[in-house]
């Protein structure tokens, strides 16, 4: 250390720079010694063996120890926590003989109360003039406070960890509930609709139905099933709505029609139990409810030859029937009136024979109403239908559908309605029966 | 696509609904709930004038069905005045056209 007051100023001698003077002074007289024992860190030196033979003040403090009791009695690692000792024999004691330095290791020291102080340690080795390790210099600096917010950083971690994981469960959860859900509609969507259909004798069945979303439980339903004179019954329709209410709708449909049928196949009988039914349920009671729908009764005919098909319809687009000379008639029904509106409603019949060839298709408005073009704007039409339909004739119940059911598929996210069709077709060639399809849907 | 939108105005006959927009799944309960909450009187007549809907299915019929038995339970009329042809032509298929009364403007001529 260089004298005080030798400075360039040092001759002009006035009061205020004496001020100045005393206070560098009393800085100044702070003694190597006196640096060393209330250093704000920790010093300690021990020996190769790690016997410690100077410490100072401020660790000794820190540690509340007596000196008396750790220079020449303790080693280093005697100061250091059960894991601090493991660290250091394994880890820190290697290296510092290896590197002959090491810098800022954290390590925990344990203090005469048994409490941990957690630090972080830099040891230097001192090497004799012949290259020979003398003894290893110790600082050590109080890292508690960072060590706390290391603690805390940690502790922060495992909470977001863990409120992770209870999201995670909770998303497993909603997943877990949402897919019973979605099982038990289509059980229940299932129970609106047959698992297959019969096999006509003679008759080439096929159906498709497409569900808008399986969430909303569809309102489109069909049956085909024997009356046991020979003759079958049909129907395919849409109540209004969606959801629950709408297949509770749809189930009061089914086997309201199903019984009436049993009871007198009548198509115009059969649809006006429907609405007597539907009419006293809902709308009579403010609740107007409803649905479109075609019943019919088909007979086939022997070996191969026309089947006869009587139908009525209440506010359902009519039929089409292809034929096998490649033409398409329209079954119009004009004038009947959607089922369940009015106490009593007209039904309006109609009738036709189907040939070998020939191909009745029943459909509901999800196909004439899906969004087409590229905004979604405009609406697949029933003109479009009867072309696309017209191109296929002459054709097979099969053929029909699988066409339809591609077509369908390519409305994409446009099909916003469910859809339904049944086709029912005289084979062509009455020496080759054709498999009869049974596929559900 | 375009919401619904529903303008009300009274007249000497009674109150007329200008409905336009979708008359959809999601929108259809709006009209429901409007014309449900409409006074009627006795003799009045309640004119849904459909000229700006764009389209309409089920649900749409439903609330349109709501309306007349709301009309017809206050002893009164309902008419449908300046149906599009697209909804003409729904309501000729489900046979409508002979329950409702149809009207070629939302003014009584």
């Amino acid at each position: 250390m260089s004298r005080t007051g030798e400075g360039p100023d040092s001759s002009r001698g006035n009061g205020g720079r004496a001020h100045t003077h005393a206070a560098f002074s009393a800085l100044l007289e702070d003694s190597a010694e006196e640096l060393y024992e209330s250093a704000p860190c920790g010093y300690l030196s021990t020996l190769m063996d790690g016997t410690i033979a100077k410490i100072n003040t401020t660790l000794l403090n820190w540690l509340g120890l007596d000196r008396e009791d750790v220079v020449g009695r303790r080693r280093f690692v005697d100061l250091l926590t059960v894991g601090g000792k493991l660290y250091h024999e394994t880890h820190f004691a290697p290296l510092l003989r290896m590197q002959g330095e090491l810098r800022g290791i954290a390590l925990e020291m344990r203090t005469a109360q048994g409490a941990r102080l957690a630090v972080l340690v830099s040891s230097a080795v001192k090497y004799g003039s012949e290259g020979d390790p003398l003894l290893i210099r110790t600082t050590v600096f109080d890292a508690s406070d960072r060590r706390a917010y290391e603690e805390e950083l940690l502790r922060r971690r495992q909470e977001a960890e863990h409120a992770r994981a209870e999201a995670e469960a909770a998303r497993r959860q909603a997943e877990a509930d949402r897919q019973r859900l979605a099982d038990a509609l289509a059980v229940l969507q299932r129970s609106l609709l047959p698992e297959t259909l019969p096999r006509l004798p003679g008759i080439e069945t096929a159906v498709y139905y497409h569900t808008a979303s399986p969430d909303r439980l569809g309102g489109d339903f069909y049956d085909l099933f024997p009356l046991g004179d020979g003759r079958w019954a049909f129907f395919l329709g849409d109540v209004c709505g969606k959801g629950p209410e709408a297949a509770s709708l749809t189930s009061l449909t089914r086997h309201t029609l199903r019984t009436a049928a049993h009871h007198d196949p009548t198509p115009v009988t059969a649809l006006t139990t429907l609405n007597t039914v539907l009419h006293e349920r809902y709308s009579a009671s403010g609740d107007p409810r409803y649905c479109t729908v075609v019943y019919g009764i088909l007979e086939p005919g022997r070996d191969g030859g026309p089947a006869t098909v009587q139908l009525a319809s209440g506010g359902h687009p009519p039929a089409l029937v292809l034929r096998a000379d490649g033409g398409v008639d329209l079954l119009s029904t004009p004038g009947g009136l959607l089922v369940g509106v009015l106490p009593s409603a007209p039904v309006v019949t109609a009738g036709t024979t189907l040939a070998p060839g020939d191909t009745l298709l029943l459909y509901t408005d999800g196909l004439t109403e899906a969004r087409t073009g590229p905004t979604r704007a405009s609406l697949y039409g029933e003109d479009a239908l009867y072309g696309f339909v017209a191109a296929q004739a002459p054709t097979t119940a099969q053929e029909l559908v699988t066409a339809l059911t591609a077509l369908l598929k390519g409305f994409g996210e446009g099909l916003d309605d469910d859809t339904a069709l049944l086709a029912l077709g005289v084979p062509g060639i009455p020496a080759h029966p054709l498999p009869v399809s049974d596929d559900p849907r | 696509m375009s919401p619904l939108s529903l303008t009300h105005r009274d007249t000497v006959a009674g109150p007329v609904l200008l409905v336009a927009g979708e008359l959809d799944f999601v929108h259809a309960a709006e009209l429901r709930r409007q014309v449900e909450g409409l006074v009627l009187h006795a003799g009045q007549c309640l004119v849904l004038d459909l000229s700006g809907v764009e389209f309409c299915d089920s649900t749409g019929i439903t609330a349109l069905l709501a309306a007349r038995q709301h009309a017809l339970a206050a002893e009164a009329e309902i008419v449908l005045a300046a149906v599009p042809a697209h909804l003409e032509r729904i309501l000729t298929i489900v046979g409508l056209v002979q329950v409702f009364t149809l009207r070629a403007t939302a003014e009584d001529t």
